[in-house]
């Protein structure tokens, strides 16, 4: 037999870097539409003649294809493709008119003529023909198709197919053990004898010693220890085979305290403050008898891991913070104003709506939550104990806060993912309840994760200079949790996952010992979903971090972190201008005060002051260290809409040629010149000159910038782009059509200047 | 566990540790004071005050570079350093200033002829306040001889925000409370006292009163040309004394029937020409509403004018009649013999009804926005409070009404004339906005000021009697934040256009701080006409003097000057906020910076560091070939610059 050589260029196609595929795109539509599957992927039902739904107003921009459901995704294939729209993120394993079966919320048949809707489930019956498809996704999206010169049945056939496979009743029904054991051994061919590395991942994982190791290093918490007591899950389901523990506590008093955790959690060590304060999490203990003293057990070894034996103390989320169905009520309350809703009926009611979704108050109570816990551990130099019933749902939200407050280790992209896979992945958080990835279990769907992220933007959008990572990663990785693919978001606990694992390993005869990471990949391998030209979205330019390069003395160098304990507040009396590394420090200085002189903040003793709210003022009055404590401001007026979330889809909301993405976009054309300049100075400097010929300056080889826009050039347009807005890297175009709403009384077409503008420059081209 | 409610206390960011007292700007200033110095004259002494004066400002200071130890005594003292011709009226010791923020501060208030000097020196470092006069509204005396014998007295600001202070009862009857003298100086105008505008006679290098002359901006925007001429009808004022002396009006009209057309509209103010598109010819017009009355009474020569600035435009058969009020507000004008033209009458023209509230819908707007955020932001409701105010509703309506304005123009290619009832209030804001939409020269540093002095000076908006210079009677109806409105939506563009503007948010607020301060002539009186007559140009410092003489304070670092763009806002609340960093920036935890356009300023300095090494390495790298080509021995780079590592 001939080696499986000449199949290679087939399979691969379907691999990122998926180049071949955008030329596909571009020649010429071929009359037959196929959709484009993924390996494993297969056609359930498809129905011709349809018209998706572009934009509310007017039907001239909708398009016409083909609808097609397979197991892994609704795929509308367009009979003549619309010209790409230039820079939008483009995903490699989902076209621009593609929706995961995960992704899907809500499945809505409508039949206008005989007046009647129904929402779908799986295995139901419809007793109509539909006219209209309506999708409500879970990244907020609402997508609509009409059926009205399709054919009745198969229409019919094709929306009960997307609702029944879009709530599988089992996990490993989700398409991503499908598709992850039909690439593994695709491209194996193309590794070099199966190797079993993570492929250059750099983000810890935390499922063996040695990456906890290193957070203890790194951290310095020289009075804790990695155990391995859960070593095959022994005693609990939902914690890490691996964790950190007190060296006080030997393996043997840790198996018996267990038992008296809810799901036998012994404490999890989080985080060490360089001062020796700990951060740990745990679950409540049910037996009131054995509480106290499992409780003294537990806070006397925490205290004798801290230098200076203080107290500890303990904060119970459960009772200070929403529980998760008043979360996820804010959620389903925001959303529907925000997406759901007609733009102009909630524009009326706009901020008392907002409010009364309670989303913003949730967000600013566990900020002001962290924020406290960071008083304590920073100010109070004490250790913290988080706990929570479960220890598995604010836990995860808090203490990931916290440490990102006090670290900018976090603040780091691979920090960060490290974060989310140490306080989330490991932790236990349930992923796959939580998300509501099989069918719809009510009580157990909250948006955990969402409030997190909406937290992390409230933090960046106050601090924009301290984080390596931009808003539409923190987006892209929510949405990245409705696409089944990736290890990350499928499962409750680290026991599921390796269960799962192991089953399907076997299944899909994977070698024994290979890397789950390898074969069943998690979401950070960025490479899997998206070009490395669009990664560099996710990369901000003004971050002031270690990766960010300053000039001091006219001497260029790499920002490092002059001292380990950097983040201590006790250092933040270092001048501004010695932190990023800028002479003078010109720009840090408050605002000259017009001729009309300004009250100026006072900073100086309040009557009847808690040391609490001396320790915020403190930092307040100093300059803000990007690589130092971060405290989020949090009156009521800091903290706001996240709109490009919330936001991107809806076309009345956009901004044509506005938005910050002209302010990013200006900046990162800088930020490229800047990295231009540097390398050509490092050329100039190279090696060697014996050995190298004089160096020609040019800039770094293109797939090493790391900003998405390239350095301005003379030819550059006369208006901004037409990419260039409020969405942007995202579009509405054709991803939020609501029905339209008929005999809106003119008053409101008088109060938004948007339909009216629409409607006007319409006509105008017309014309 | 300590209490709730603690990270709320945030102070703001401003560190004041860097900034002990005002005085102590100065040594941060020095560049400024350098470049502005050699254009000044040496401070006035004024020699009968109490104190030594100096020049004052923190960014106009003179000083000597070698003045650092006097820089360390300043900022002991108790009283402010003074401008050119300020005098100190009056000082009083163991006065209690009630912050809000922080508690009661007792010190030593100072009261010159421009402002009210507050310095606490149990502080440390120092508290201060330093009010221009001109900010207050009113003083009220609260509840005379108490127990304790304090008297005291409540400022109200027109800036957002109420200060209180207190001080013992005066023994000697006979002497006034400085509360006394400052209420004189607060409010000259009531006291036959002069403006401080007319005794400040600080010398910039620039000039701003040259910055607009109507004729050159007219021929900026190619007026004359075939369809419109500029009159000399007006050029003293006969026809309308609110309308500037140069105007633009259809070429087809002569003066004799302009008249006529002013007898039809409200104080004379006829349509002209606010702005042209320069390719399409359509136009953007404003005046007052017309004479039409119960009865609805017709013009001939209103009619035709109205009909020769549609056919000034070669690509619409249409005329746009934009009235800004609501349809309701129009009618109700009928009585008063006013009204608005009926589409009968007008041919081809089509009126739409902007439903932009009056005056006094405006003010009790903003005193409602007050009470909602100031001295402090309630822990609850914040949103649903901020709504109950209507503030934002009314800067969407506004914003949309300059939409429509600027969309019908731009892409419908159709004239519009733009009125309200007298055409200096709501037609300002939506004309000024609409231009600032469609004509990027506007959203430039010097635009803005040629658009503020055109088309709300020189066209008559009433600032001496919206804003109320120095006049005591606060009650006054005609008080309305007209012009803060406009500001306001002008903020919102630059958030929604962070890189369309040349200007920042300072310097925003520096205009409002100015509109008020009386320092500088710009915003005095109510026409070009007043102006004129009290001879303000001669008499007093322009405001653009100020700020065009340190550009670099005021200026977008993000700005990208893009020429053909027209900025299409999204009217919605959904991107309407409150301008915090304007309404609550007395909150000492709001956080008063720019981040973004500082991290840009860093990143541009960066640029010029490595743009600099590079040239240099370039310039080594082409000697060193060039000289000698067989000498490799030793490291070149260790020659180009000593490295000082930096810990």
């Amino acid at each position: 037999m001939f080696s499986g050589k000449p199949m290679k260029p087939t399979f691969k196609s379907y691999l990122p870097p998926i180049q071949t595929n955008v030329k596909e795109t571009i020649e010429p539509p071929i009359k037959k539409l196929e959709p484009k599957l993924l390996p494993g992927e297969i056609v359930v039902n498809e129905v011709n003649f349809v018209r998706k739904c572009i934009s509310t107003e007017s039907g001239q921009d909708d398009l016409w294809g083909k609808l097609i459901c397979t197991n892994f995704k609704v795929s509308f294939i367009p009979q003549d493709a619309p010209p790409k729209q230039m820079s939008q993120l483009s995903h490699l394993l989902l076209g621009e008119h593609d929706i995961p079966l995960t992704c899907l919320e809500q499945v809505v048949t409508v039949n206008d003529t005989r007046g009647k809707k129904k929402v779908l489930g799986s295995n139901q019956k419809l007793k109509f023909n539909p006219t209209e498809l309506i999708l409500y996704c879970k990244d907020l999206r609402i997508i609509r198709f009409c059926f009205d010169e399709a054919g009745p049945e198969s229409a019919k056939k094709v929306c009960l197919a997307i609702a029944h496979y879009s709530h599988p009743a089992d996990l490993h029904l989700l398409f991503g053990f499908e598709y992850q054991g039909r690439r593994y051994h695709e491209s194996k061919e193309g590794r070099a004898n199966g190797s079993t590395t993570r492929r250059g991942l750099q983000t810890p994982i935390f499922d063996r010693p040695s990456d906890w190791d290193r957070e203890i290093k790194r951290t310095g918490a020289s009075e804790w220890r990695v155990c391995s007591v859960n070593e095959n899950y022994a005693i609990s389901q939902s914690l890490p085979e691996y964790c950190i523990v007190p060296v006080s506590l030997a393996d043997q008093d840790l198996k018996r305290h267990s038992v008296y955790f809810t799901d036998n959690r012994i404490p999890l060590w989080c985080w060490n403050h360089p001062n020796g304060s700990a951060l740990v999490r745990m679950a409540s203990i049910y037996d009131p008898a054995q509480q106290k003293k499992i409780e003294q057990k537990v806070f006397t070894a925490i205290t004798k891991s801290h230098p200076h034996r203080s107290d500890v103390f303990r904060y119970e989320l459960d009772k200070n913070l929403p529980n998760i169905q008043e979360i996820q009520s804010a959620f389903v309350k925001v959303r529907q104003i925000c997406v759901i809703d007609p733009f102009e009926e909630s524009e009326e009611r706009w901020l008392s709506s907002i409010e009364n979704s309670r989303w913003l108050e949730h967000v600013r109570a566990v900020l002001k939550q962290s924020a406290e816990i960071v008083y304590c551990l920073d100010g109070k130099n004490a250790s913290v104990i988080l706990q929570e019933e479960e220890d598995r749902d604010l836990n995860c939200v808090v203490s990931s806060l916290v440490q990102l407050m006090l670290d900018p280790h976090y603040r780091s992209l691979i920090g960060f993912q490290s974060l989310v896979q140490k306080e989330w992945v490991m932790a236990g958080h349930r992923f796959l309840d939580r998300c509501s990835h099989l069918k719809k279990n009510y009580k157990e769907e909250s948006p955990l994760f969402m409030l997190f992220l909406d937290c992390v933007w409230q933090m960046m959008n106050q601090y924009p200079a301290a984080f390596e990572f931009t808003e539409a990663y923190l987006i892209v990785l929510s949405d990245s949790m409705w696409i089944p693919l990736f290890s990350t978001f499928l499962f409750n606990s680290p026991k599921q996952r390796a269960q799962h694992l192991m089953d399907f390993a076997k299944n899909k005869a994977i070698p024994h010992g290979e890397d789950q990471i390898v074969y069943f990949p998690p979401v950070w391998d960025w490479s899997q979903q998206f070009s490395n030209k669009n990664q560099t979205l996710f990369n901000n330019p003004m971050y002031v971090g270690k990766g960010a390069t300053c000039v001091q003395n006219g001497e260029v160098k790499t920002f490092r972190r002059t001292k380990q304990k950097t983040y201590s507040s006790t250092l933040r009396g270092t001048p501004a201008s010695l932190r990023n590394g800028l002479k003078g420090g010109e720009d840090t200085q408050p605002r000259r005060g017009s001729l009309v002189s300004e009250l100026r903040p006072d900073f100086s003793p309040v009557k009847d002051e808690s040391p609490s709210e001396r320790f915020f003022r403190d930092w307040f009055s100093q300059p803000v260290d990007q690589q130092g404590l971060l405290i989020p401001l949090l009156m009521p007026s800091h903290v706001v809409l996240w709109r490009l979330f919330f936001l991107r889809w809806v076309p009345e909301a956009c901004i044509p040629k506005g938005g910050i993405a002209t302010a990013y976009h200006k900046l990162s054309q800088l930020v490229d010149e800047i990295e231009i300049l540097q390398n050509q100075l490092r050329q100039y400097k190279g090696p060697s000159p014996d050995t190298t010929p004089l160096p020609s300056p040019s800039g770094p080889p293109l797939e090493q910038r790391r900003m998405y826009f390239k350095a301005s050039s003379p030819n550059d347009p006369p208006t901004p782009p037409d990419f260039l807005n409020s969405s942007f890297p995202f579009t509405p175009v054709g991803n939020l059509c609501r029905r339209t709403i008929y005999g809106t009384p003119i008053s409101k077409f008088l109060n938004g200047a948007r339909i009216w503008l629409s409607t006007e420059t319409l006509a105008n081209d017309t014309v | 566990m300590e209490k709730s409610g603690s990270v709320d206390s945030l102070g703001s960011k401003r560190s004041s540790s860097r900034q002990p007292s005002v005085d102590s700007l100065s040594s941060t200033s020095t560049s400024r004071s350098d470049r502005s110095a050699q254009a000044k004259p040496p401070s006035a002494m004024s020699s009968d005050s109490v104190s030594t004066s100096a020049e004052f400002s923190p960014e106009l200071r003179v000083k000597p570079k070698t003045q650092a130890s006097k820089v360390l005594r300043d900022s002991d003292k108790e009283e402010p350093q003074l401008l050119p011709n300020e005098t100190v009226q009056d000082m009083a010791q163991d006065v209690t200033y009630f912050c809000p923020f922080t508690g009661p501060l007792r010190g030593t208030v100072t009261v010159t002829n421009y402002r009210l000097f507050f310095k606490c020196m149990e502080r440390e470092p120092a508290f201060v306040l330093d009010l221009p006069l001109g900010v207050v509204s009113r003083v009220e005396k609260i509840g005379s001889a108490s127990s304790r014998g304090d008297v005291s007295y409540g400022l109200v600001c027109k800036d957002m925000r109420n200060l209180r202070f207190a001080h013992k009862q005066m023994e000697d009857t006979l002497r006034k409370s400085i509360f006394e003298v400052l209420i004189k100086y607060a409010f000259p105008v009531s006291n036959g006292l002069q403006i401080f505008a007319f005794e400040y006679g600080q010398v910039f290098p620039e000039n701003g009163w040259k910055v607009y002359e109507a004729a050159s901006e007219y021929k900026r925007q190619g007026i004359p040309n075939e369809s419109w001429r500029l009159t000399k009808i007006n050029d003293h004022y006969e026809m309308c004394d609110t309308y500037p002396s140069t105007l633009a009006v259809p070429v087809n009209i002569p003066d004799e029937e302009v008249k006529r057309v002013a007898a039809f509209r409200a104080k004379g103010r006829i349509p002209v020409l606010s702005w042209i598109h320069p390719e399409s010819q359509a136009t953007v017009t404003r005046c007052s509403q017309p004479m039409v009355g119960v009865n609805g009474k017709r013009s001939k020569e209103d009619e035709k004018y109205l009909q020769a600035i549609m056919d000034a435009n070669a690509q619409s058969h249409k005329l746009f009649i934009f009235d800004a009020r609501p349809s309701v507000n129009a009618a109700a004008n009928k009585m008063k013999g006013g009204g608005y033209e009926s589409e009968d009458a007008y041919q081809n023209a089509e009126l739409v009804f902007l439903d932009i509230h009056n005056i006094h819908v405006m003010r009790e707007s903003l005193r409602k926005l007050k009470d909602v955020v100031y001295p402090n932001i309630e822990d609850s409701h914040w949103l649903s409070n901020l709504e109950s105010t209507h503030w934002l509703e009314h800067i969407k309506l506004i914003l949309a009404g300059a939409l429509r304005i600027a969309d019908k123009v731009e892409s419908g290619k159709t004239s519009v004339v733009v009125h309200c009832s007298d055409g200096w209030d709501r037609t300002a804001q939506l004309t000024s906005l609409a231009m600032l939409m469609l004509d990027s020269y506007y959203r430039t540093i010097r635009g803005f000021e040629v658009l503020l002095e055109k088309e709300w000076l020189s066209f008559g908006h009433r600032f001496q009697l919206r804003i109320g210079h120095g006049d005591k009677n606060h009650t006054d109806a005609d008080r309305s934040p007209v012009f803060i409105q406009f500001i306001d939506c002008v903020w919102q563009l630059t958030r929604q256009f962070p890189a369309a503007f040349e200007f920042n948010e300072y310097f925003l607020v520096t205009i409002l701080d100015h509109l008020y301060s009386c320092l500088f002539g710009t915003f005095l009186c109510n026409s070009e006409q007043q102006r004129l007559k009290e001879e303000i140009p001669k008499r007093s410092v322009s405001l653009w003097s100020y700020i065009n003489s340190q550009l670099e304070e005021f200026t977008n670092p993000l700005y990208v000057n893009y020429s053909n763009h027209v900025l299409f806002p999204v009217v919605s609340l959904r991107h309407l906020e409150l301008w915090v960093g304007y309404y609550i920036r007395w909150n000492p935890r709001m956080r008063p910076q720019e981040p973004v356009h500082q991290r840009y300023k860093e990143l541009l300095a960066k640029r010029a560091e490595l743009q600099k090494r590079v040239d240099e390495l370039q310039r080594e790298m082409t000697n060193r070939s060039a000289s000698s080509s067989s000498e490799r021995a030793g490291s070149p780079t260790r020659s180009i610059t000593p490295v000082q590592t930096f810990v």
